[in-house]
């Protein structure tokens, strides 16, 4: 039984759950529980390691524990516990419903799960033990490399089976995966064996950069707009301002993106023509960038209610307001003026906080809010508070730490650039990193509290079940 | 079945707008600079030095406008709009279905 | 074709990225490949600091039993060990290991880097860096004795009181000495820009301060005011 026959007309035995053949609903709840976990994970070992900036790590001279290690479980956990399984959550539900087709095998999702897993938590053995590459978001043991990359070409097959057996034109989302789904396996082989085995020195550096960036650019993001795409249009009950327009954005990003990685290295060893090129790609971006806003906020035009009744709604578009904050922000900081002063910062630091959990996190968290209650055929969040509290305190701490290191960062270098002794910068940074810590933790509480609002729904799912078993009112509620 | 409304009257203008608001003002600064970058290659500056990049960002962009054009004429954009219905009503589609099963189920 | 499965597949997603590895590696990658990469082994045979033999003065027993004796090999097997440890314990994420040409730097550190300072075996993948917690590292060659190094890893608070580095006791044995790790990491980091002409250059002053060298302190610049007065690191700490 094709499922594209399914979706055209509802099978007279209620036996059949076509729905379930189509969308493997465990696998895509389990994926989003192990991302979360992971986020749980990276965000304790991100605050530990902000203690050391205060002269206050809980476990010093601990060789398991020192905070430098901890900091790769930190960004590691992020990229690739949390950011790539809920990416993988989110995709077994996005493409099956979009193409009507579902993804290549059931035993493979499942294989993919464990191994994912797997490759995740002996990352982050391997970095606890100092097996750490020096790169960085390649950090990944040289070991763990291979198992990895052939990981992600799995990943590519299981879900471009489905992508290339719909027929009719593709709508905007696909065309994210599917290049995502390229460019992924492509961008790791590219960072993790080249830059380690072959091309050392200033080129290997071009590679490096080339690779930081590709993975955000090449991996989260497109995966990222990708759901936006889907996402915004079901929940609003609209279809996308222009459907043309998402074209410009997307063949924009895709020449543009990979074209910016030495910007990650200017003034560096690395020939400087090149570092030019990389810079007026990073502005191009950023006109590429505002056609994908106008598009999706002339999609919110008319419905701007929704940001107040749809909690998933307000993650979304708040996102989309950081994320064209943080490309503004990407186009002048690349300049090589600004370079001057705030390279090496903790500007940059603050940058990428903006974007890794400002961004693609609130995304992803707006998508687990409004598919967790469907995957568990839940009606009800225990709590509707809580979920407004994880809100607030995520979009508040994120705003503060960003703010703040910002600032942190002109005061650092132009404490540096004022020759002042190396010790006044590291005072004067003190305050800054003690705000950036408390707001680290608001967004730790958020979550935990969040985390609490899962488990006590899903208890109360399962506890109505078991008092109603022929309870009819399972179905999905309204976004 | 969602309504699927034709280009509109306003839309147009306004996309007209929007297209003129940024490509007047980027093709301004792109051809001004242009020119500032010819001359300062046939006086053999410094600057003449980022030719390479140039060079290849205005070769693969013109290839990039070369396929956009011929894929206009061989009948691509036509019903661009089309995919982004066909989206909301396969969603709608699947829920009603799901809300069936659920409901026929034991 | 833009709206097609295959255009995008192999256009933008093969072909785009094929683009930018032209473009962002492979053009880098032609411009450097003639300079053959310096593996360890070469490294030491140019010249061995005269702090790994220090070690070996100050701490006779511990270095026989961690390296044996001085000499190139046991040099580049430390320069291997050290990068191992400083890449393992992610040293790279609070310091630089590059001298950019702005923002005074060269005034801090000493001669901004060049692209051949990196062509070799411990430069892959290279280590520039990502973040400036503490200072940048590649001009850090005999600025500080091995003694201030040991006390600063046993506990960077009792040389540097704002320090934010943390404690790396495993770095010594139970008596307080220098283990493999310990020397191996600080024969790396004393190794680091030792391949310079003249070195350590100290804030302010050049190799062997200002008057040594009148004709070009600063590639001839003149020495900002500020600079000469204020205290020099090297100084500072010792």
């Amino acid at each position: 039984m094709t499922a594209l026959n399914v979706s055209m007309s509802p099978p007279a035995s209620s036996a059949v759950r076509p729905v379930d053949g189509l969308v493997d609903r465990k696998l895509a709840l389990w994926h989003l529980v192990a991302s979360l976990v992971f986020l749980g994970v990276a965000l304790l070992a991100g605050f530990s390691f902000s203690l050391q900036f205060l002269q206050k790590y809980p476990f010093p001279g601990i060789e398991l524990l020192s905070p430098g290690r901890w900091r790769l479980v930190h960004t590691n956990g992020v990229a690739y516990g949390f950011l790539a399984n809920a990416f993988l959550g989110c995709l077994y539900w996005a493409v099956p419903r979009l193409t009507g087709q579902p993804v290549y095998s059931r035993a493979l999702s499942w294989f993919i799960f464990w191994a994912w897993q797997a490759i995740v938590g002996v990352t982050a053995v391997g970095l606890i033990l100092g097996h750490a590459q020096a790169l960085e978001w390649g950090e990944t043991p040289t070991y763990v490399d291979p198992v990895a990359f052939l990981g992600l070409i799995l990943v590519a097959v299981n879900f471009l089976t489905p992508i290339f057996r719909a027929k009719g034109p593709m709508y905007v989302t696909l065309w994210y995966f599917i290049a995502a789904f390229v460019w992924t396996p492509l961008v790791y082989a590219m960072g993790n064996f080249l830059a380690q085995y072959l091309v050392g020195g200033a080129a290997g550096g071009a590679i490096g950069g080339l690779f930081i960036h590709d993975l955000v650019g090449l991996f989260v993001t497109p995966l990222g707009w990708g759901l936006m795409y889907y996402f915004v249009p079901i929940i609003l009950k609209k279809p996308m301002w222009s459907h043309g327009l998402s074209l410009v954005g997307f063949w924009g990003l895709a020449f543009f993106y990979p074209l910016t990685g030495i910007h990650h290295f200017l003034y560096s060893p690395i020939p400087l023509f090149l570092q030019h090129g990389a810079v007026i790609t990073t502005i191009a971006i950023e006109f590429v960038v505002t056609t994908v806003i106008i598009n999706f906020f002339g999609t919110l035009a008319g419905r701007g209610d929704a940001l107040r009744t749809s909690l998933p709604i307000r993650w979304f578009y708040t996102g989309m307001v950081f994320y064209f904050t943080t490309c503004l922000q990407c186009s002048f900081q690349t300049t090589l003026t600004f370079q001057r002063l705030i390279h090496f910062t903790d500007w940059v630091v603050g940058h990428a906080h903006l974007v890794m959990f400002g961004v693609f996190g609130f995304w992803l968290l707006g998508s687990i809010l409004y598919l967790f209650p469907r995957l568990i055929g839940a009606k009800a969040y225990y709590s509707d508070a809580l979920n407004s509290w994880h809100y607030w305190l995520s979009a508040l701490g994120t705003l503060i730490m960003f703010t703040d290191l910002l600032v942190a960062g002109v005061v650092q270098g132009n404490l540096w650039r004022n020759l002042a002794p190396w010790e006044e910068s590291l005072i004067a940074s003190m305050p800054f990193w003690l705000i950036r810590s408390v707001s680290g933790t608001m967004i730790i509480v958020g979550n935990f509290m969040f985390f609490w609002n899962l488990y006590k729904t899903w208890q109360m799912t399962v506890a109505s079940r078991q008092t109603q078993p022929a309870m009819p009112g399972t179905s999905p509620m309204p976004a | 079945m969602i309504a699927r409304p034709d280009e509109t009257r306003t839309k147009r203008i306004v996309i007209g707008c929007i297209a003129v608001a940024i490509l007047g003002p980027a093709s301004y600064g792109f051809f001004e600079k242009l020119y500032l970058f010819i001359l300062a290659v046939k006086k053999d500056q410094l600057a003449g030095f980022t030719i390479v990049p140039i060079a290849n960002y205005l070769i693969v962009t013109a290839g990039m406008v070369c396929l956009l054009l011929w894929a206009t004429r061989h009948g691509m954009f036509r019903n661009i709009e089309k995919p982004k219905y066909d989206m909301l009503e396969r969603e709608a589609e699947l829920d009603a279905l799901d809300e069936q099963t659920r409901k026929n189920e034991p | 074709m833009f709206e097609s499965k295959s255009g995008i597949f192999l256009i933008a997603g093969l072909g785009f990225f094929a683009l930018s590895f032209v473009v962002m590696a492979v053009l880098p990658w032609m411009i450097y490949y003639k300079e053959p990469e310096q593996t360890v082994a070469m490294m030491a045979q140019k010249g061995m600091v005269p702090e790994f033999a220090d070690l070996a003065e100050r701490y006779p027993e511990q270095f026989k039993k961690h390296f044996g004796e001085v000499n190139y090999k046991t040099y580049a097997e430390a320069l291997q060990l050290g990068h191992d440890v400083y890449v393992a314990e992610a040293c790279w994420h609070c310091h630089s290991q590059f001298v950019r040409p702005v923002s005074n730097e060269d005034l801090r550190w000493g001669p901004v880097s060049h692209a051949l300072e990196y062509q070799n075996t411990l430069q892959r993948p290279v280590l520039f860096g990502t973040r400036r917690v503490g200072p940048d590292l590649i001009r850090e060659a005999a600025r500080r004795p091995n003694d201030w190094h040991v006390a600063h890893f046993y506990n960077p608070l009792s040389v540097q009181p704002t320090s934010v580095m943390p404690a790396y006791s495993w770095f010594l044995d139970e008596q307080g000495y220098p283990n493999k790790k310990g020397m191996a990491i600080i024969t790396y980091i004393q190794s680091l820009g030792s391949w310079l002409r003249e070195y350590p250059y100290f804030e302010g002053d050049g190799p062997l301060g200002p008057a040594a060298h009148p004709e070009q302190p600063y590639g001839g610049k003149p020495v900002p005011k500020q600079v000469v007065n204020a205290p020099t690191e090297g100084s500072r700490q010792s």
